[in-house]
């Protein structure tokens, strides 16, 4: 029977919490081995003894006897503390202790430590108020007169674009559409603050920072037409799924979140590029999308190989109609930066002259660190989630009426501008009216374009070297309809009918006769 | 009596009100009826003889009328009563537990579904529903009403990880509860794969048979297939990936009928289980289904109809365009028979074509349709997928291994291309009823 010694209390006060290092007692010898990497590790691993191990009598104090009894302890009951700074550190190394295990910084506690967040709460920054007054302390960022117009010029020309083609997809005249209406801010605040050699990857509800960076409108309608002015994808892709890698902007897909570890791979490339030292990953994506896997692997992998690259999160409220409640549990998407080593900060969304400000922080940040910054923009889906959706089934119109008039943020950064003197009712009736003319010219100009070449359907599956040959399947399965159409073209109304909208009316397929198949 | 359910009952005939006697027949009465009643039916017989004459011009819509008027589809109570392989779960059969007959109520494909599922939460407490805004109604609106009726705690959203809801609902059978999962779109089924394919289909086995516990099954609903203008992302049939995964049952449903009786026996089937629901049908495809809890059976395929010529196997949103197809050869319009064979042309008789519904991709019934083609000789196959790694080259190859003996003529696939779908080019993407009609007038020429 092993009788109990008993330390006495003043032992404890006198060692300041960090100095004191309980644990397990030290039954194991801490045995530096040596092996070549390979080697199997020795098995079984023995059993603690119940007697220190010999190799680790040095470190055992000798006031850790109870002085009462003059007994030596229960070795189960030893404290034992640290030797010198060094001898510490190396043992450290090579006992792997638990402060050494993965956590920033830690200390003992000899009281359950059980927490829920990093911090109680976390602010939202702004610098104006919904009437567009700068809030008080507030720090405005620096901004020419022409800067500020050209984002309320984009701010305000998207809305324009968007109804129009939001209701041709009404009237069948494009296949679907989706808004950004009510989020105009937090997207073009934040194309504003990154520069134009910058690569964006989006989700799918940026056109409005594709505008910022130069996008034409014709070639914009052209992608959502799906006509020969569609360079994004050649009219494979539904509307608003863009490409304008001279934009700097990767292609829009529609599965969430996938785009979140391309990005990280992508800043690791311009981290380890020479050439591109100064340029900047941003990365766009919904509280809808944080849920999915990939989120966290990106987030982790950037933030493990580094790579400069803004996270910036459109919490808008809803997945569809899936709102935030549903969605997470923890404080937003910004409580989860920490968690990954990430700066973070909560930005208000409707504040086009805040995200501005906190995306070229961020930006700052991300390029100087080479590391990824999370700016999560706080706004809400005014429209809804796209074409194929009514929100009025699960949210109260009179809500969204409520945000578009208390917190738009067009009218918040106009007033801005008015109070500025940059910017006039007069001014703004006029750009508005020639906006919805330049719009509805282009629309129409663009609905009257054919269809591509329908061979494009069969090219860029496998990319192919300029002289290369295409691979089998795709020369045999395109002679396949090659004859079909030669065959069927007329005679069959449903074909004769579609070929009319292509450009060469499926000629270009029906001349490739490079053997039939079955 | 009527259930309070059958209070919306559409049309005037219920079943019970008819004499008990000779279901089939009465169905088999309509189905002639119908053919010549009907002018959206084309004047097709589904016997196969040659109908009147013709008018000489078709217009597209004509040619390719839409997939509510197809022949598929079952109109009246008796038609849908005399499906095949219907067992109802309180185990009266056609009679009903009053001996009076089964209600029908007129559905289209999400409100059969919807019904599956109503029924499912009815009859088993520990069932749930879940998925991506199926709280609201779900984007097609298979769960409308559902979670108000049976409560959030079992018909409820997820947060948006396809992953998640897999695992969250192989845990949930696990321990002896009904997961039933929507992934909202099949496109989207990939981040779900892993589960899906590394853990449900393997658990029975890698836990040599204990889990899930008894009680317990995991069933997962995509909708798949196209269209018309989805695109990369919302026209995929990712059936194909599947087909390797042993120890998943993976089922296309085609009709309303189905998709309540085979959704209903992969809930009660301890096996985990994909059903593939195309979404052009959602809301294109009504017919009578019955009322009362039934299932159909996972596993056998369907006849469509019968044929001794050409067997034509397809599932899904293609088995309307083959059957129009089948209708064409049948009595082809003026356009159409300049492409015919002598032999094909009226007045010789049209060809006796076999159109076999699928339904179960994974196991593959093999068996079966080796059956039919040892009969006919012939065999094309009809799907939306591209070909590589598809149902149709799997069938094809062990068809061809077992009826190698019986082929007149090589194994016919009418499939989409290898290529990701694309938007612009969808038409011409399909196999379409000029595709398929193709692919038929050269299998029976060969």
């Amino acid at each position: 029977m092993i009788r109990r010694a008993r330390v006495p209390r003043s032992f404890f006060a006198s060692l300041s919490q960090r100095n004191l290092i309980t644990g397990p007692p030290p039954d194991l010898p801490a045995v530096h081995h040596t092996t070549s990497t390979g080697s199997p590790l020795p098995t079984p691993t023995p059993l603690p003894h119940f007697t220190p191990h010999p190799s680790l009598n040095r470190l055992m104090l000798h006031s850790m006897d109870d002085p009462r009894t003059d007994r030596p302890r229960d070795p189960r009951q030893l404290v034992y503390v640290d030797e010198s700074q060094a001898d510490r550190a190396a043992r450290a190394g090579r006992m792997s202790s638990p402060l050494r295990r993965g956590a920033h910084e830690s200390w003992w506690n000899a009281e359950q430590g059980w927490f829920n967040a990093v911090a109680k709460t976390i602010p939202t920054y702004r610098v104006l108020d919904e009437e567009g007054r700068p809030v008080k302390g507030a720090k405005l960022p620096q901004l020419t007169k022409e800067e500020a117009l050209k984002i309320y010029k984009v701010m305000a020309l998207i809305p324009m674009v968007d109804n129009v083609l939001y209701q041709s997809q009404r009237q069948g005249r494009i296949s679907f559409y989706m808004q950004c209406s009510g989020e105009e801010a937090a997207v073009v605040g934040s194309a504003a603050a990154m520069r134009s050699t910058d690569e964006v990857f989006g989700q799918y509800r940026e056109q409005a920072a594709l505008l910022y960076r130069g996008m034409s409108l014709s070639r914009m309608m052209g992608q959502c037409f799906g006509n020969i002015d569609d360079d994004s994808s050649k009219g494979r892709m539904m509307p608003v799924h863009y490409t304008a890698p001279d934009l700097g902007f990767h292609t829009i897909t529609s599965p969430l979140a996938t785009q979140l570890p391309q990005a990280a791979g992508a800043a690791y490339a311009l981290k380890t590029d020479d050439a591109r030292q100064g340029d900047c990953v941003i990365c766009y994506f919904g509280d809808g999308a944080a849920s999915e896997g990939d989120f966290h692997a990106a987030l982790n992998m950037n933030a493990v190989l580094g790579g400069p690259l803004v996270w910036f999160c459109r919490n808008n409220g809803f997945a569809i109609s899936t709102p935030v409640i549903d969605q997470y549990a923890g404080d937003g998407i910004a409580s989860r930066g920490p968690a990954y080593g990430i700066d973070t900060i909560r930005v208000d969304g409707n504040d086009a002259l805040a995200v501005l400000a906190a995306t070229r922080e961020a930006r700052r940040r991300a390029v100087q660190g080479k590391k990824g910054v999370l700016v999560e923009a706080m706004t809400y889906r005014v429209g809804h989630h796209s074409t194929s959706d009514d929100s009025s089934a699960y949210r109260p119109i009179e809500e969204v009426k409520e945000w578009t008039v208390v917190d738009n943020p067009i009218s918040r950064f106009r007033a801005w501008l008015v109070t500025q003197g940059w910017w006039s009712e007069e001014e703004d009736k006029a750009m508005a009216a020639a906006n919805k003319k330049e719009v509805l010219k282009i629309f129409n100009k663009s609905e009257k374009l054919p269809k591509p070449k329908l061979g494009e359907m069969f090219n860029d599956v496998w990319a192919v070297p300029r002289d290369g040959a295409l691979p089998e399947v795709i020369i045999e399965q395109r002679a396949e309809l090659g004859h079909l159409l030669k065959k069927y073209g007329e005679a069959w109304e449903p074909w004769r009918k579609e070929l009319k909208r292509f450009v060469e009316q499926g000629e270009d397929v029906m001349d490739c006769d490079s053997g039939a198949s079955r | 009596m009527r259930s309070p359910t059958a209070s919306c009952l559409r049309g005037p005939a219920l079943y019970s009100r008819r004499p008990s006697s000779a279901p089939l027949r009465l169905a088999l009465q309509h189905r002639f009826k119908s053919s010549v009643d009907d002018p959206s039916t084309s004047q097709v017989p589904r016997d196969g003889t040659r109908a009147r004459a013709t008018p000489s011009h078709h217009s597209a819509q004509e040619l390719e009328p839409s997939l509510g008027n197809s022949n598929l589809l079952k109109r009246t109570p008796e038609e849908a009563l005399a499906t095949k392989g219907l067992v109802f779960a309180d185990g009266h059969g056609l009679k009903g537990p009053t001996g009076k007959g089964r209600e029908t109520r007129q559905m289209n494909l999400h409100q059969a579904v919807r019904d599956a599922m109503r029924t499912a939460l009815t009859s088993n407490p520990k069932s749930f529903i879940f998925g991506e805004d199926v709280k609201a109604h779900g984007v097609f609106r298979c769960t409308q009403g559902l979670a108000e009726e049976f409560g959030q705690k079992r018909v409820f959203n997820t947060p948006l990880t396809e992953q998640g809801i897999a695992g969250f609902g192989i845990g949930l059978a696990s321990v002896g509860s009904t997961a039933i999962a929507e992934i909202q779109f099949g496109d989207y089924i990939f981040p779900a794969f892993d589960q899906l394919v590394n853990e449900a289909a393997k658990q029975h086995y890698a836990s040599g048979g204990s889990y899930p516990l008894p009680g317990g099954s995991f069933t997962v609903r995509a909708p798949v297939m196209s269209v018309g203008h989805g695109g990369l992302y919302h026209s995929q049939s990712p059936e194909g990936f599947f087909l390797g995964a042993a120890g998943l049952k993976v089922a296309v449903v085609s009709t309303p009928i189905q998709a309540k009786g085979l959704l209903l026996a992969a809930i009660r089937d301890p096996t985990p289980t994909i059903i593939f629901e195309p979404k052009v049908l959602y809301r294109a495809a009504v017919e009578q289904v019955p009322v009362d809890d039934y299932t159909l059976p996972l596993g056998p395929t369907d006849e469509v109809r019968p044929g001794t010529d050409l067997t034509v196997v397809s599932y899904g949103t293609p088995l309307y365009t083959t059957l129009r197809a089948i209708e064409l050869l049948s009595n082809p319009p003026p356009a159409l028979v300049q492409f015919l064979p002598e032999k094909l042309r009226p007045p010789n008789p049209a060809p006796s074509i076999q159109l076999i519904d699928l339904r179960t991709i994974n196991p593959l019934p093999i068996g079966e349709i080796t059956e039919a083609v040892r009969k006919t000789g012939r065999l094309v196959i009809v799907h939306e997928a591209g070909k590589s790694g598809s149902v149709g080259n799997n069938l094809a190859g062990e068809v061809g291994r077992r009826a190698f003996d019986y082929l007149e003529a090589p194994i016919g696939l009418a499939a989409g291309w290898d290529v990701p779908v694309p938007l612009a080019y969808e038409k011409f993407y399909q196999p379409d009823v000029i595709r398929v009609f193709d692919k038929l007038v050269e299998t029976l020429s060969y």
